[in-house]
């Protein structure tokens, strides 16, 4: 480190110049590996936050929530495996809500579970809701921003059903938009406004049960109930509509980002690297050993790729700060752990092209050369 | 007085068949312990060849050479290294200093790798510098320097280790006549103070004065002149 630290302290534009290029490069991979994680954060916090590891839905439903549909039979069936408390009915139902006092419209996905269930809403503030009571929604935490207020009424645009908003959730988004919690009364009383079936005896359809269970007992209730098929919460959650392809092209930006960086700083390197290719030949003259002189070059690579993260990270954070609420921007410690682990891996890979090259200069070049 | 340096019948060919140059052809050389040795020879004779060879950067087709009593054959390159670094100094043509080292630092980076203690390296670095006086420019780097001054301290860093023989490729070439005179009587004056050898390779003659002896590379081997001759 003798020669990597001087020779950064000589040369400072250079270095300089070099680290403002990492950390622009190392920005843009936190950020937009933020915007993604908000952005798939925004879609299916509200399944991400449940407390369930699997779920049923029907066999033939492609693994969708919405595509599914099952009925009591089926979740006596798995509550017989799993224990009435680890299972848990949830219908699903897409819609439009008006309100009267602010005069707007919001599109809502109305969630309609088991109050004293597994999947409960945990209301942050306002009151809880119970199995028994009529006419009130627990709504996600973001309505706010539409005017939906705890007392607010809102109105189901499909069935003209009136609610009144009690308490509110927080992340708790499904497909990009508010989940709004409803017990499943008024379930039962919105799909009977819909289609007139004689369903009021056996209760309404639900579209998946939520489950909390280990391996032994998926096989189990796979064996035992049929027509169902049993996802995991990731496949559950791959499954959302839109959920794929947009952390898919997400990630294609990040992982080109990386390879970017990597090759920017690979080239940067080398050029360097080429231009002292007299000097290394000088130093291994005089006997300096080959492994010191790459861990001389891997380690200003390593200065510099975390010296600019370290900035890029407080950037990052700092940006955060000032993005609009409508913006997602989500990074978790794990992500940016991963983020940065993979940045500075990225960064070293390309310093050993440079290490290569050093290798290969001769000591014979220090001797019979005029210039310096 | 023990060999510092020792080459017996060293050849060294480059090409083979028709083409088969020999540089070197059975060149003996014997350095002793307080002997400063000029070898001359116009461009294009093999005095890069010899020097490379004597300085452990280049093996020889044949030929055995000791140096401080080792031998090189047979030894691998880390060894050869590590050899340099301890029993060798080197100066190259237009000193070849480090550019981004203060003068201080060029010697202290060298002891550093010689695994010299700090103290140690500090109060050797101060004494060469102040024998070369150079000690005012110990905070300069060598861009600050000028061409005698750069010599200077090339020959106090070459000394830095306390090597059995200093090896000076063409040391002058890049300074004035004085200038010049200066660096090589400064070798000289090192290698009686220190009690070391060196051997130094040049094409010019005027710079023979503190020789003890000058040999002459004439078609692979090296040939003495009798000083007075010259």
């Amino acid at each position: 480190m003798f020669l990597a630290l001087r020779e950064m302290r000589h040369s400072k534009a250079r270095y300089l110049l070099i680290m403002v290029i990492m950390l622009l490069v190392s920005f843009l991979v936190l950020f937009v590996t933020g915007l993604a994680r908000g952005l798939a954060y925004a879609n299916i916090s509200a399944i991400e936050n449940m407390p369930a590891n699997y779920y049923v839905v029907q066999k033939d439903a492609d693994q969708t929530f919405r595509r599914s549909q099952l009925t009591d039979a089926e979740l006596n069936s798995v509550r017989a495996v799993v224990g009435d408390n680890n299972a848990s009915s949830l219908a699903l139902q897409m819609s439009t809500v008006t309100t009267k006092d602010a005069d707007t419209k919001a599109d809502v996905t109305f969630f309609a579970v088991d109050m004293n269930g597994l999947l409960a809403p945990k209301v942050i503030e306002g009151d809880k809701i119970t199995n028994d009571t009529q006419g009130s929604v627990i709504v996600d935490r973001d309505l706010e921003q539409s005017g939906i207020m705890i007392g607010s009424t809102i109105q189901d645009q499909a069935t003209g059903k009136e609610f009144k908003v009690t308490g509110y959730v927080e992340n708790s988004s499904y497909s990009h938009t508010p989940v709004v919690y409803i017990n499943n009364k008024d379930w039962q009383g919105m799909r009977q406004g819909v289609n007139q079936a004689s369903e009021a005896t056996s209760g309404a359809p639900f579209n998946v049960i939520a489950l909390n269970a280990n391996a032994g007992q998926v096989d189990k209730i796979s064996a035992s109930t049929k027509n169902v098929e049993v996802i995991t919460q990731k496949e559950a959650i791959s499954n959302i509509p839109g959920y794929s392809s947009e952390q898919g092209s997400l990630l294609m930006m990040i992982a080109f980002l990386f390879v970017i960086a990597g090759f920017v700083l690979a080239v940067f390197f080398y050029v360097i690297t080429i231009q002292k290719t007299s000097q290394f030949g000088i130093l291994k003259a005089m006997g300096t050993k080959m492994s010191y002189l790459a861990w001389s070059v891997v380690g200003q690579v390593m200065i510099l790729a975390i010296a600019s993260l370290s900035i890029s990270l407080l950037l990052t954070f700092g940006m955060n700060r000032v993005l609009p609420d409508t913006m997602p921007f989500q990074l978790e410690p794990s992500t940016i752990l991963l983020t940065s682990g993979l940045f500075v891996g990225m960064s070293l890979l390309g310093s050993l092209i440079s290490v290569a090259k050093v290798a290969k200069v001769d000591a014979l070049e220090a001797i019979g050369r005029a210039g310096a | 007085m023990s060999a510092k340096l020792l080459m017996k019948q060293v050849t060294k060919t480059y090409g083979d068949g028709d083409t088969m140059v020999s540089v070197l052809n059975n060149l003996n050389l014997i350095v002793n312990e307080g002997e400063f040795v000029a070898v001359l020879g116009p461009s294009g004779t093999g005095k890069s060849t010899f020097l490379s060879a004597a300085g452990a950067l280049l093996t020889p087709t044949s030929g055995e050479i000791f140096i401080d009593g080792e031998s090189l054959t047979d030894k691998s390159k880390s060894e050869l290294t590590e050899l340099r670094l301890e029993k060798i100094g080197f100066m190259f043509q237009s000193a070849q200093l480090l550019p981004y080292l203060k003068v201080e630092e060029q010697l202290l980076f060298v002891a550093k790798q010689g695994k010299m203690s700090s103290k140690e390296a500090k109060e050797r670095a101060a004494d060469l510098m102040k024998r070369l006086d150079i000690w005012k420019r110990r905070n300069h780097y060598p861009e600050q320097l000028s061409g005698g001054e750069k010599q200077r301290v090339a020959i106090a860093r070459a000394w830095m280790n306390k090597p059995a023989i200093l090896f000076a490729d063409e040391p002058t070439a890049s300074l004035d006549f004085k200038r010049g005179r200066e660096v090589v009587r400064m070798i000289a004056d090192e290698v009686k103070s220190e009690g070391k050898a060196a051997v130094m390779v040049t094409h010019d003659e005027r710079m023979l004065e503190w020789c003890d002896r000058v040999l002459h590379l004439e078609d692979g081997h090296l040939v003495e002149h009798e000083l007075s001759k010259i």
